[in-house]
């Protein structure tokens, strides 16, 4: 390179100072001024040349080094470079990373390139306020251009350094500068590949311009220490033909045996790095490997296996070894590397890996090495998180990964014949290991957090991947199961009255647990299936009480059946037991009892012929608890055993929930179970006891709403609408007549503030609000009249106990219920009769808190008064929101000609009420927030007009709360607003452009005392939302919503509008970003024939045309 | 609190009883329940068992709903907790007196003159300042177990 004398003796002049300054620094002589030199230095812009200089001239090792971090930290804050200056600069660094400098600046070099690599990932870059448009074409620059050569520079590195860092006996230098390499190396596979498809952007490459930061795309894989890595075609020739991975093992392999005495040297830096990079190479798929069948990707992985395989076989000695103090972190990168292989294989090929380097698969490996550390797991049984603990979980990902059916592939989990037998001996050490560990806490005392739900999904995931290994060979695991389940009932019934039976107590909370996975999913609310891998498993009997899975259920409901007996219940069933049953026999009874029909739907759903007739064979045996067959016994013991919860276990709240919410919901969700509960004894049995006994008033309150809604729902399965109805009616009909009856008492304001009253009171109230909520078009006639014969009573009641939240609460909430299951059918004048009914309620409430102080000594009660007080507002928007829908779906008989009554009115004169009570600060709960804003954009939607009407006070209230709204971070509430504002400014538009005022003056601004000017609203919001759209985060979901509220608010406000965009463009500084923008503000408005009316098709066009806008230009307008 | 004594004393007057007999497992949060012989309303209710495989048991933390002071408890939950019986009634307020004590007038169109001021300075000045302003105001009284208290302050003068 040519260089001015002028410039080499200023270059020279910064070399000395830099020298001096290093030295000074290692003599300690004035540290203070030699730092601020350097950093000085550091800090200048472009020091490019001057740093090049000293690191070829400078003899000096400090000098070079400081001259490389000056690079280094230049170059991450000047991204800008000329094309030539960039050329000139990268070759230095490669010459750098190559070594010609030495060791310490090779170490920089790489270093430098590190950071390069991270600042150019979207995700881990620095703020830079630089537009996003340029972080992205920076990203993609360097995945395209530079991401190999630097790869290539960082493998080269690290091959020049191999026989050096082997030769020697001790540390060298280059040992860092290696290691280092290796980092670079592994970063840049760990890099997010979005261009990799010939150039062509890939399914992931999508830009999102809408929100800051690219969220990882996790779909991929649940587990977050497994990434698929998919480079593409064009990392072909570097990493897979080059023989680079059989360097990396057998340098890995050479530098193992060398130090093999010294234990430290697992947990060295250039050991975890080498490891890493190797488990890494495990993950890569994709179109890098070319399309031969997999058999360059089976080759590549055998290759990786035959490495990997001596840090983890045979498992004995390895975790010998570590229990005896080895470093266990080259067997934990082994599992990871198995997790990594089991992500991109199927079990077929994961299996034959291992069968041509050796006598055994590679399952077979699993299941010993999991066995293994189940056994470490099962002696040590330590508190605190082991290896064993990690090792087990990395393992567990690996088998569930093979196990989890993929629903798009066809691949289904079904392992070879010896898997099978592998994944067998993993579940009985897997159930042995559960059953130590419950025992071993059986008498603990710390069940604070015992909590049953909590702790199922505490462990759910763990069960679930068991479930996946014991469904992969139900031939054997599930006898096993039945064994031990019996042995230890058997051990029960032996110890009785004897010997403690706490810990078989646990054990069977722990089996039940874990057979509930095995056998039957969760239904998330559906109908949950018979898990395919039982549903098409061969099972060699053909006799149903002999299928294996048939063999097991009845063991248990045997076993649960004995809970009916008061003794047996005494002795062995605890409440923690009869939750383990309840929350099995939930599970188990949505599946398999009285399965819906086989229709034979399975029939061409690409199994092969062998496949099908066993699973014909299968389900046909799981038929045996179905509606012909022992189904209806099942269904009675079953309704037994949630009525003995309920009445024999007092005060269990825990055990209660679990048969309310779960057992009892599971039973009534299906119509063709609910008809043959009803015609069940014991169904009526409960009914009744509920109905007219005092009994179940001592549930917990939600629990009786719960049983309510249970029963009035099984109400389905009556023959007839008339006969639902009657089953209704006679199941509530108690209930309203004693609140009717109470409520006309003369005293009842004395009466009505005892405690058992109150307690009465709530109760009732509970369970008319569970029935409420069951209303389905078959029993909506009788909750109708259940409802209105109570009316007049809620009001009443709502009088007496003004002071009493709680009950107020209870009032509210029924109301709100029975409104929003019914208004939707109610004829004409039962319409006006509810909303009268209605509008009494609101004001009646709002007569008795308006204006009300209450007042305590104590701040917590304050506090507990102000939550009431949300929660009360909660229902009454709720409240307010039913009555609206009634507008919208409407299944009356008497069509429009009937004068109905009209709830705009009704609704506006509800909001009135309500808005002085709504504070901002209430608007901070996030669920008021909600309600609120989906009933002010519905009102606003529908009654536009309504509005206008509004007096100031209440007007601006209004609009202050939609300005909120729109920066709320929710993108609901967001989403409402906007379509709160779509609704005022079309309307506001459409009434002008016909002659009429629209929102009049609040439209056009005014002049306040002082004589400021003061904007309309639409002017305010104009800029608002432009400012929304074009420079802040916000969900790509909003676009179309934004669109909408956009497009009507210009119509309004053209004049502004013109002003905001051209002041917009003004600011650009950038000449060509000026253009762009001019061009797209042009084209917002005028491309796809976007005309000055608001109809679908125009709100359409916008919606397109905005997209486009921003596409273009929120890329240089947001900075980052 | 045992048992046999609330039955006792729920047979011998129901409507007078100052508390009644209520399962544990069905009190709820805002709730009241009597704890050391205070009434409290209920800011906390959580369950636990005796041992894995005991039985629940309930436990309260109340706030005195005269005092605010926080008081705990634990109960079985299939046991019967105290429930104390709180009534409330709104007297519109005629005089506050140099004393301390305040004015009532009752439904039936007496008074009512044994109630004093709350001691606490913010809850007295919402009171005198209200009055002061010859606001029309109705407070609220709190009664259980043998204590009154001023418990809110409702404005239905003209001005609304």
């Amino acid at each position: 390179m040519q260089r001015s004398p002028n410039d080499l003796s200023q270059l020279q002049a910064t070399m000395r100072a830099i020298e001096l300054a290093c030295s000074s620094i290692q003599m300690m002589v004035n540290p203070a001024e030699a730092e601020a030199t350097i950093l000085s230095f550091c800090q200048s812009p472009q020091p490019y040349q001057a740093c090049q200089y000293i690191i070829e001239n400078s003899q000096m090792p400090n000098a070079r080094f400081q001259a490389a971090t000056a690079i280094r930290d230049a170059a991450i804050r000047e991204l800008e470079f000329s094309a030539a200056e960039k050329e000139t600069f990268l070759a230095e660094v490669k010459q750098a990373t190559l070594g010609i400098h030495g060791a310490d600046v090779q170490f920089i070099g790489i270093n430098f390139l590190e950071s390069l690599v991270s600042e150019f990932s979207l995700s881990t870059s620095t703020t830079m306020v630089l537009p996003t448009e340029f972080h992205d074409q920076c990203q993609k620059s360097m995945e395209l251009e530079y991401l190999k050569a630097f790869y290539c520079w960082a493998r080269d590195a690290a091959l020049s350094m191999t026989n050096k860092i082997l030769d020697s006996d001790s540390a060298v230098p280059e040992t860092k500068a290696s290691t280092a390499a290796l980092r670079l190396m592994l970063q840049i596979l760990n890099w997010d590949f979005r261009y990799s498809k010939n150039g062509v952007e890939g399914a992931k490459g999508r830009k999102n311009v809408f929100s800051a930061r690219v969220g990882n795309d996790n779909n991929l894989s649940r587990r977050s220490e497994c990434t698929v890595v998919q480079p593409g075609p064009a990392w072909h020739e570097v990493l897979i033909s080059s023989g680079h991975i059989s360097w990396l093992l057998s340098f890995y392999r050479a530098l193992r045996k060398k130090f093999s005495c010294e234990g430290f040297w697992l947990d060295c830096p250039l050991a975890v790095s080498a490891r890493k990079l190797i488990v890494q190479f495990c993950s890569l798929k994709g179109d890098i490997f070319h399309s031969d069948n997999g058999q360059m990707q089976e080759n590549h992985l055998l290759q990786l296996l035959s490495g990997i395989i001596e840090w983890v076989n045979p498992p004995e000695a390895v975790s010998k070894a570590i229990e005896s103090g080895k470093s266990e972190s080259e067997m934990l990168d082994g599992c990871r590397a198995l997790l990594s292989i089991a992500t991109v294989t199927t079990p077929v090929v994961f299996d034959q890996l291992l069968k041509s380097i050796s006598s055994f698969g590679t399952l077979t490996l699993l299941s010993a090495l999991m066995c293994e550390v189940l056994k470490v797991l099962i002696v040590s049984n330590a508190e605190e998180e082991t290896w064993s603990w990690v090792a087990r979980d990395l393992l567990l990902d690996t088998w569930t990964a093979l196990l989890v059916p993929i629903e798009s592939g066809g691949k289904t989990g079904l392992l070879p014949a010896e898997g099978r037998n592998a994944a067998a001996n993993v579940f009985s050490l897997i159930v042995e290991s559960e059953l130590k560990a419950a025992s071993a806490s059986a008498c603990s005392d710390d069940v604070d957090t015992d909590y049953f739900q909590a702790s199922v999904s505490a462990m759910d995931e763990r069960l679930s991947s068991y479930a996946l290994i014991g469904r992969a060979a139900i031939d054997i695991t599930i006898p096993l199961l039945t064994n031990l389940f019996n042995e230890r009932v058997a051990r029960l019934h032996q110890g009785r009255g004897i010997t403690d039976p706490t810990v078989t107590l646990e054990e069977l909370y722990s089996m039940l647990l874990i057979i509930g996975h095995v056998l039957a999913d969760e239904g998330d609310g559906e109908t949950p299936l018979v898990p395919k891998a039982i549903q098409t498993q061969h099972v060699a009997s053909g006799e149903s009480e002999k299928h294996p899975v048939v063999v097991l259920s009845s063991s248990i409901l045997n076993f649960a059946k004995q809970s009916l007996d008061p003794e047996m219940r005494a002795s062995i069933f605890s409440p923690r037991l009869m939750e383990a049953i309840a929350w099995f026999l939930a599970r188990w009874s949505s599946t398999y009892l009285m399965p819906p029909e086989e229709t034979g739907e399975n029939s061409g759903s690409g199994y092969d012929n062998n496949h099908m007739v066993q699973s014909l064979c299968s389900s046909k045996a799981l038929l045996i608890f179905g509606e012909h067959n022992q189904g209806k016994s099942v269904l009675d013991l079953v309704v037994h055993i949630a009525t003995t919860t309920l009445v024999f276990y007092p005060g269990e709240k825990d055990l209660q929930a679990l048969t309310c919410y779960h057992l009892l919901h599971a039973l009534v969700r299906r119509r063709n179970v609910c008809v043959h509960l009803v015609a069940l004894d014991s169904w009526h049995h409960l009914a009744n006891a509920f109905a007219n006994e005092r009994l179940l008033f001592t549930l917990y309150s939600a629990h009786q709403r719960s049983l309510a809604q249970t029963l009035v729902v099984s109400a389905s399965g009556m023959r007839n609408p008339d006969a639902s109805n009657q089953y209704v009616r006679d199941l509530m009909g108690h209930m309203t007549n004693y609140l009717v009856e109470l409520s006309s008492k003369n005293d009842l304001k004395i009466v009505a503030q005892q405690p058992d009253v109150i307690l009465s009171v709530s109760c009732l109230l509970e369970r008319l609000r569970g029935a409420a909520r069951a209303t389905e078009p078959r029993t909506q006639k009788a909750i109708y009249e259940m409802g209105s014969t109570v009316m007049n009573s809620i009001l009443i009641f709502l009088e007496v106990y003004k002071h009493e939240f709680a009950v107020v609460y209870l009032l509210l909430k029924f109301v709100v219920d029975w409104v929003d299951g019914q208004i939707i059918y109610l004829e004409a004048q039962e319409t006006a009769g509810v909303v009268n009914f209605c509008m009494r309620l609101l004001q009646l409430y709002s007569s008795h808190n308006i204006g009300k102080i209450s007042l305590s000594l104590s701040s917590s009660l304050l506090s507990e008064a102000k939550t009431e007080k949300y929660k009360d507002l909660r229902a009454l928007l709720q409240l307010l929101a039913n009555l609206c829908s009634k507008d919208l779906v409407d299944f009356s008989s008497d069509s429009t000609e009937t004068p109905g009554t009209n709830i705009s009115q009704v609704v506006y004169f509800g909001l009135c009420i309500v808005i002085p009570l709504i504070s901002l600060d209430l608007l901070k709960y996030p669920k008021l927030c909600r309600d609120f804003f989906s009933l002010l954009s519905h009102l606003l939607e529908v009654y536009p007009e309504m509005v206008a009407q509004l007096n100031d006070e209440a007007f601006s209230h209004v609009l202050g709360t939609l300005d909120f709204g729109l920066h709320h971070q929710d993108t609901e509430v967001v989403d409402m607003c906007l379509r709160a504002l779509k609704a005022l400014a079309s309307y506001h538009y459409k009434e002008t452009s016909v002659g009429k005022v629209g929102l009049g003056a609040r439209a056009a601004g005014s002049k306040d005392q002082s004589g400021q000017m003061s904007e309309g609203i639409f002017s305010q919001f104009l800029r608002t939302l432009l400012h929304l759209v074009l420079f802040e985060d916000y969900s790509i979901d909003l676009v179309s919503a934004a669109a909408d509220a956009l497009l009507p608010l210009i119509l309004c406000e053209q004049a502004l509008y013109q002003r905001l965009g051209n002041e917009l463009i003004e600011r650009q500084v950038n000449p060509a970003f000026k253009s762009r923008l001019a061009n797209a503000l042009q084209s917002l408005t005028s491309s796809n024939q976007l005309s000055f009316t608001l109809d679908r098709m125009n709100y359409q066009r916008f919606r397109k045309n905005l997209n486009h806008f921003l596409v273009e230009v929120r890329g240089f307008l947001r900075m980052i | 609190m045992s048992d046999e004594e609330h039955h006792f004393e729920h047979r011998a007057d129901a409507g007078a009883s100052l508390t009644y007999p209520q399962q544990a497992g069905t009190i709820r949060k805002n709730g009241y329940i009597v704890i050391k012989n205070r009434p409290c309303k209920v800011v906390e209710v959580s369950t636990s068992k005796t041992g894995k495989h005991g039985h629940a048991k309930c436990h309260f933390v109340g706030i005195d709903i005269f005092n605010g002071k926080k008081l705990e408890d634990i109960v079985p939950s299939s046991h019967n907790c105290d429930v104390p019986h709180v009534n409330r009634t709104d007297y519109q307020l005629i005089d506050i007196s140099e004393d301390g004590f305040v004015s009532l007038l009752t439904e039936n169109g007496n008074t009512k003159d044994d109630l004093r001021l709350p001691t606490d300075d913010n809850l007295l000045s919402q009171i005198k300042d209200g009055f002061a302003e010859g606001k029309d105001l109705v407070v609220s009284v709190m009664s259980s177990m043998g204590e009154e208290q001023i418990c809110a302050l409702k404005d239905i003068g003209p001005k609304s």
